[in-house]
């Protein structure tokens, strides 16, 4: 009986502790909204962020010379490869992942938390999206996933739980004011 | 007797094969305030099978001015349908809207020549009795074009060419018109006309393309999946489109219908989301519900298919006017408002017959 009742407590304190450590991400406004990609996401992400009334700034296009991460509490990238995107800036596939390595790095260095959000769904799970994902994947602290972006491969939970950080979920593009409400306090 | 004899003097009509003038059947309802024809616009269509008919639904309260296009392709049956019931059965109260039903008449005017088997007149039951849904081309009646199909399709403002001669008669690549130009770019223009003249704040050209859940194979022998249009909504690139594009994505999904958003291609010229969005002020988006019709079954319901009846895409459309719409006033404030119309959700239960008068 007083086995099972340890292990229920660790049990416990291991459950508790996961949900804890969920719940202990947080981060602090102002936010630096970057698209990864070009995609129309970036747009969405903004649109809800005016929802929950979350003060932010949007470029699409921040290099990490002009960016000043002072001026910031958090970065956020949109990932979403576009080729009309990028034909509409005037920039290939290439040029746009130096562009958000060297953005995400200028960063890091200068300790702002990262988050990657994917948005889209299954429709924009291309070669070029999932390569841009994957090469900010090193700096992210946690990522706000679409459910149905992560459901035919789990490509997100995975980068998720490898690098151990969290992942927060929703159903409907709306949804996601739900996890900035949550993840910024408002 | 008489109806069949009708019905009977339709089908002959509908056999020959020559240009001919055709009046599509649209009965406005109490929300149209006036009416008139695209070649007010641009003489050079007047006494033409390509003028078309403009109806004016105005609200009296100021607001902004919409634009709604079906029929830029005549096989696209579910915009023409959208672009009908939107005439007979809503009522504006802010605002205005400009419908034109059928964008290019004279591909209604022709079978469909991408699917013979679907018939030219589809008859439909409503509250009025018997009417006929029209199936028509994709593109403009050679016979009203005059000039041949050159060999290469070439853009007359770029130097973007597409391989298809037979899209000189395609309405939706020739934006942003020649004044002098073929009737289908003459067309074009009228519309760009139009925009300037009445104001028009943002426009939607509604489409419809193949249907998702086929596997096909190319040419190669290699396979690829049907229905890579469907459901997209594209916007112009400029930002604020773009952004009300967002807006209305996120708010057709919360209807658990499916949206992709897309932005128009600036190397691929002539179409209208990115011409009319660039040679005029208003805000340019184009839909496409997915039409069995389209798909490569031999004997497609274009009606009441299973998977995309004929009201989903109605509805599906609807749908997406009334999120444009709310994403416009959600950025310029109260500017348009519109009563009377079925939701989605009205328009599976009761038939989309029920709206039509
Ligand atoms: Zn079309």
């Amino acid at each position: 009986m007083k086995k099972v009742s340890v292990v229920f407590f660790a049990l416990a304190i291991f459950f508790v502790g996961f949900v804890f450590a969920e719940e202990v991400f947080t981060l602090e406004q102002p936010a630096f909204i970057t698209s990864a990609g070009q995609s129309p996401g970036a747009l969405q992400m903004t649109v809800v962020c005016k929802m929950v009334k979350l003060d932010y700034t949007f470029e699409k296009l921040m290099t990490a010379d002009d960016f000043d991460p002072q001026a910031y509490n958090c970065a956020i990238f949109v990932v979403g490869a576009s080729g009309k995107g990028l034909g509409a800036a005037g920039i290939d596939i290439d040029e746009e992942t130096a562009r958000v390595v060297a953005l995400a790095q200028k960063a890091k260095d200068n300790g702002l938390p990262i988050v990657l959000t994917h948005l889209e769904g299954a429709a924009r799970r291309g070669a070029s999206s999932d390569l841009l994902f994957n090469e900010l994947s090193p700096f992210a602290d946690a990522l706000f996933i679409k459910e149905e972006s992560d459901a035919a491969d789990q490509m997100f939970s995975n980068i998720a739980e490898e690098k151990e950080i969290p992942i927060f979920f929703f159903e409907k593009t709306a949804d996601l004011k739900n996890v900035i409400s949550e993840v910024f306090g408002l | 007797m008489k109806k069949f004899f009708i019905i009977f003097t339709v089908i002959i009509l509908s056999s020959l094969s020559i240009a001919a003038y055709f009046q599509p059947d649209v009965r406005p309802g109490k929300g149209v305030t006036g009416f008139g024809w695209l070649s007010d616009y641009h003489e050079g269509l007047k006494g033409t099978n390509l003028d078309t008919p403009v109806y004016f639904m105005d609200s009296g309260e100021e607001g902004a001015t919409f634009l709604l296009m079906g029929g830029t392709h005549s096989n696209e049956i579910s915009t023409m349908m959208t672009a009908t019931m939107f005439i007979e059965r809503a009522v504006v109260k802010k605002g205005r809207v400009i419908v034109i039903p059928y964008s290019n008449k004279s591909g209604v005017s022709v079978n469909d020549t991408r699917n013979p088997n679907i018939d030219h007149f589809l008859p439909i039951e409503t509250k009025s009795g018997p009417r006929f849904i029209v199936y028509g081309d994709r593109r403009t009646d050679p016979e009203d074009q005059i000039y041949p199909d050159p060999e290469v399709f070439k853009h007359y403002q770029s130097d973007f060419t597409l391989e298809d001669g037979a899209e000189a008669r395609n309405l939706n690549r020739q934006y942003p018109g020649v004044a002098d130009g073929n009737i289908t770019q003459q067309l074009a223009y009228a519309i760009i006309q139009l925009i300037k003249e009445e104001g028009v704040n943002i426009n939607l050209d509604m489409h419809e393309s193949d249907p998702p859940g086929f596997t096909y194979k190319n040419s190669n022998g290699s396979t690829y999946s049907s229905g890579r249009l469907a459901y997209m909504l594209v916007c112009n690139p400029a930002e604020t489109a773009l952004e009300i594009g967002a807006i209305a994505a996120m708010e057709v999904e919360m209807y658990d219908l499916p949206i992709k958003l897309d932005q128009s291609n600036p190397a691929f010229r002539g179409l209208s989301h990115l011409e009319i969005g660039n040679y005029t002020d208003s805000l340019s988006f184009l839909c496409e519900s997915p039409n069995p019709g389209m798909s490569q079954q031999e004997f497609p319901d274009v009606l009441y298919d299973e998977d995309f009846p004929l009201k989903h895409r109605i509805g599906w459309n609807l749908t997406v006017i009334s999120s444009l719409i709310d994403g416009y006033n959600m950025m310029f404030g109260d500017s348009l408002e519109i009563d009377n119309l079925p939701d989605y959700f009205e328009i599976m239960d009761n038939g989309f017959e029920e709206y039509l008068n």
